[in-house]
């Protein structure tokens, strides 16, 4: 009797054993095999954005910034690597930064240099509200055509580079603001214009 | 918020009333021009480098161009500033929508970051149009003529103020054709380089009901232009450039 009992107990433990294999081995392929694209799909566009490399070194993402050249009144185009994530707004605030610390190219900035950007807030709905210090509207003595080239860099360089980013609302010190300088409506939110980029 | 809300209404509230009985579809005779001299007071525009402000410039050429409609078009013509003082741009829009105005002109000196930059364009509204905006125009736009006779009075406050926030976008065609004829004529007379019609979301056009251009009469950022911009003869040949494209713009639409 006792050495039956040990048989049926080993035997159980045997059948028992192989199930835990077989479920892990399940838990495994559920977990890493393909799943997590649709997780990441239901990510929130102000929690962080899914890591492109992993390791000790921060990663990196390529943005493309909206210049002024000298002998034309179009947007050029030059690309820059910032540090990616943690969200898109960190992300934009960076793109934003260069795109006020001027080119490398020899192209123009078209924001006033002492410009700094207080806070991005990017919402689900795609509206992007920047906040700007005060230079941005007293560091330029603008004219429509300089006053559209800083409103659209700053439009253009967000919706082009964060798929997140539909709209954008421009802000200055915290407040809405009827125009940077007397001429463009900064009332409304804006749609990008990529009429003013160079082909 | 409701302090704008409140400002608003005050600025556009008294127009619908004073218009409902405009008959629709028939393009009402134009009795009243008014000219918009951009800028003023602590808000002076572009600067040039010999120290010229868009907003003295702007001004010049508004009274030439003023003098020149009332001598030989017999038009009653309002200037939404003709001094050096601050206008907000819903006053500037408030002023042309009381005075009935049968077209608006704003008048701009153009500033670039470039000091090469140059030429002379004109601008009528562009819509930064969000959906829901888009939606709400094409409603505009499917149910009859003049925006007036659209607003009924019993309308609620808040309705009847996003309608006049929007009042130009009614107008975009004849405002289109109107820039056209103004920009022919500005290429014709000025010796500029010619950068088109184009269009812009410029807040002092978005609440005028009625035909209306932004016209930029070269660079004072380019230092060439900028002393053309500050002489009279070049001044009263913008005027007159305007004059020509508005006196089409009539004779095309009576």
């Amino acid at each position: 009797m006792e050495g039956k009992k040990k048989i049926a107990l080993s035997r159980h433990a045997l059948i028992l054993g192989g199930l835990a294999v077989v479920l892990l081995v399940l838990i495994i392929v559920f977990f890493t095999g393909g799943t997590g694209e649709k997780v990441k799909r239901f990510i929130d566009a102000n929690v962080p954005n899914p890591p492109e490399s992993g390791g000790a070194e921060p990663a990196s993402k390529t943005v493309t910034l909206f210049f002024l050249a000298d002998d034309d009144d179009l947007l050029h185009k030059e690309t820059r690597v910032i540090t990616a994530g943690p969200t898109v707004a960190d992300e934009a605030e960076r793109a934003l930064a260069e795109l006020i610390r001027g080119s490398e190219k020899g192209f123009v900035s078209p924001l006033p240099p002492p410009t700094k950007v207080r806070q991005i807030f990017v919402a689900n709905n795609g509206l992007a509200t920047v906040d700007f210090s005060r230079e941005i509207a007293e560091g330029f003595a603008y004219g429509s055509t300089s006053e559209l080239a800083a409103v659209y860099a700053v439009v253009d360089t967000l919706v082009f580079n964060f798929p997140a980013v539909k709209r954008v609302v421009i802000l200055v010190e915290g407040v809405e603001k009827e125009t940077l300088g007397g001429h463009v409506d900064l009332t409304r939110a804006f749609l990008p214009d990529y009429s003013l980029v160079a082909k | 918020m409701i302090g704008a809300l409140a400002a608003a209404l005050f600025v556009f509230a008294p127009v619908p009333l004073a218009r409902a009985g405009q008959t629709a579809g028939q393009a009402a005779r134009i009795q009243t021009v008014v000219i918009d001299p951009g800028h003023g007071g602590m808000e002076v525009g572009a600067k040039g480098k010999f120290g010229n402000l868009e907003k003295d410039i702007t001004l010049a050429i508004s009274l030439k161009l003023k003098a020149l409609i009332e001598r030989n078009l017999g038009l009653s013509v309002v200037l939404t500033r003709d001094r050096d003082v601050d206008v907000t741009n819903e006053n500037r829009a408030a002023i042309a929508n009381n005075h009935k105005a049968g077209l608006f002109i704003s008048i701009h000196a153009n500033g670039a970051v470039q000091r090469k930059a140059g030429g002379s364009e004109t601008f009528f509204l562009s819509l930064n149009a969000t959906d829901e905006e888009t939606r709400r125009l094409a409603y505009l736009e499917n149910n009859s003529t003049e925006l007036q006779t659209r607003i009924d009075p019993s309308t609620d406050d808040d309705l009847m103020m996003i309608l006049w926030d929007m009042a130009q976008t009614v107008y975009i065609k004849q405002s289109s054709r109107l820039a056209e004829l103004v920009q022919e004529e500005l290429d014709a007379m000025l010796g500029t380089r010619n950068r088109g019609i184009k269009q812009a979301p410029f807040k002092v056009l978005t609440g005028v009901a009625c035909p209306a251009i932004l016209v930029e009469a070269a660079f004072i950022s380019n230092p060439d232009e900028e002393q053309k911009l500050a002489s009279a003869a070049f001044q009263a040949r913008v005027a007159e450039a305007i004059y020509r494209g508005l006196v089409r713009y009539i004779r095309a639409v009576e």
